[in-house]
């Protein structure tokens, strides 16, 4: 139930066996459905979630009632509203359960008291963070900068299983492109 | 009250206080996940719920510990005679979970509690749940105030005790939705009290004939 967190842990910091203990009985282990809310618009984000097996994806609704994809969270990956989280201010995304998941959560509280006791939690959750944002700007600058082609090209590089998970009105979403497009880029590209 | 829906499971949902707690929270935004370790108890409780609450998100389990790993709350609606046993199976998936301890160790003739004098139910199940968050809640009602939350016009008092802030709001917010009157009595250890308490309310309701419908209110100014 904690294997892939573990490993996470273990991929960027050592823990000992104590210290492992003291972090894992801070975390809420959750199983969720496919198409539960883990938040919703209008909450505070209070919680980080860790994906030990299944899938997440946050989204915004725009005023035409349009969904924007804005990130997805496989096994490995934490998920989060990290504005809502930090402002305490109420979150206009939302979380919701893309496949049958097995989530390991973490409010704010306990994450403060493990950054406080635990340093190389803090090390960990610095190199999560410092991943977050190189990866966010690397995906402002896809957005901005790169052609419908380029963009589909550049997601199945990175994560090769992406296309066998998500639906592709979900990848035309994150992708800020139509279906319509991502049907025509995927004809060229299996051509 | 949060947006986002919470999943409660109700271990021993086939018992008076747990199919009385699962009728009238169904009206809150909650999933409902019921188990009874004798699936036969739960009768037509699902439907019931559902007709009652036509768009409620209950469900029927097999397992204590699959309600338990959905749940963020966990209701125990069990004698405290078989909560030990129940921590066994649980107590991997309810780290950090809210668990609301309902019972009440009162002996068989309604003379006296079966715990130590100086703990309670809910200290007992907190020592065999180190992680998870107890809060006793919803002992000091009998079952049908549960469908008559308030009576003779006095909106009947439900006493919460647990250690954590975050907690007891949260138990607050049930207490709020099922239509009782929350008062916070304090730390866990206030349990012994509130369980005694619903000793006196038995004792009285069978010496008074109070007809299985009584409660506690505070009268104040």
């Amino acid at each position: 139930m904690y294997q892939v967190l573990k490993e996470s842990f273990q991929e960027h910091v050592s823990l000992t066996d104590e210290q492992w203990e003291m972090c894992k009985k801070k975390f809420r282990p959750k199983r969720m459905l496919k198409r539960q809310f883990l938040l919703q618009e209008g909450d505070v984000c209070r919680e980080l979630a860790f994906v030990e097996k299944g899938s997440l994806y946050s989204y915004s609704v725009d005023s035409k009632g349009n969904q924007h994809v804005i990130r997805f969270a496989f096994e490995g990956w934490w998920m989060a509203n990290l504005q809502s989280f930090f402002t305490r201010k109420p979150t206009n995304l939302n979380i919701e359960v893309l496949e049958d998941s097995e989530l390991l959560v973490l409010d704010s509280k306990n994450h403060e008291k493990l950054l406080e006791e635990i340093p190389a939690y803090e090390r960990y959750h610095r190199i999560i963070l410092q991943n977050a944002y190189v990866a966010l700007q690397q995906r402002v600058e896809n957005a901005l900068g790169l052609t419908a082609e380029e963009k589909y090209n550049r997601l199945i590089e990175q994560n090769p299983e992406f296309m066998n998970r998500v639906p592709l009105n979900l990848v035309a979403s994150y992708l800020g492109i139509s279906p319509e497009t991502l049907s025509r880029v995927r004809g060229q590209f299996s051509s | 009250m949060p947006i986002t829906k919470q999943t409660i499971a109700i271990i021993g949902a086939g018992g008076n206080m747990g199919s009385a707690f699962a009728k009238s929270i169904a009206e809150g935004n909650y999933r409902l996940l019921l188990f009874d370790r004798n699936p036969e108890q739960l009768g037509s409780l699902h439907e019931e719920i559902l007709l009652d609450h036509p768009k409620a998100d209950v469900e029927l389990m097999n397992c204590p510990h699959e309600s338990s790993w959905e749940a963020d709350i966990i209701i125990l609606a069990v004698p405290h005679g078989a909560e030990k046993e129940l921590a066994d199976k649980i107590r991997e998936v309810a780290t950090q979970k809210i668990m609301i301890s309902m019972a009440n160790p009162i002996d068989e003739d309604f003379s006296q509690l079966i715990t130590d004098p100086d703990t309670s139910a809910a200290e007992e199940l907190q020592q065999w749940l180190p992680n998870s968050k107890v809060v006793k809640a919803f002992n000091t009602t009998l079952a049908a105030d549960f469908e008559q939350p308030v009576i003779n016009g006095k909106q009947v008092d439900a006493f919460i005790a647990g250690d954590d802030e975050k907690a007891i709001q949260s138990v607050i917010e049930l207490v709020e939705t099922v239509g009782f009157n929350p008062i916070v009595a304090g730390d866990l250890s206030v349990s012994g009290t509130l369980e005694r308490m619903q000793l006196l309310l038995m004792q009285l309701t069978i010496k008074n004939e109070y007809n299985w419908l009584a409660g506690w209110k505070i009268l104040h100014n």
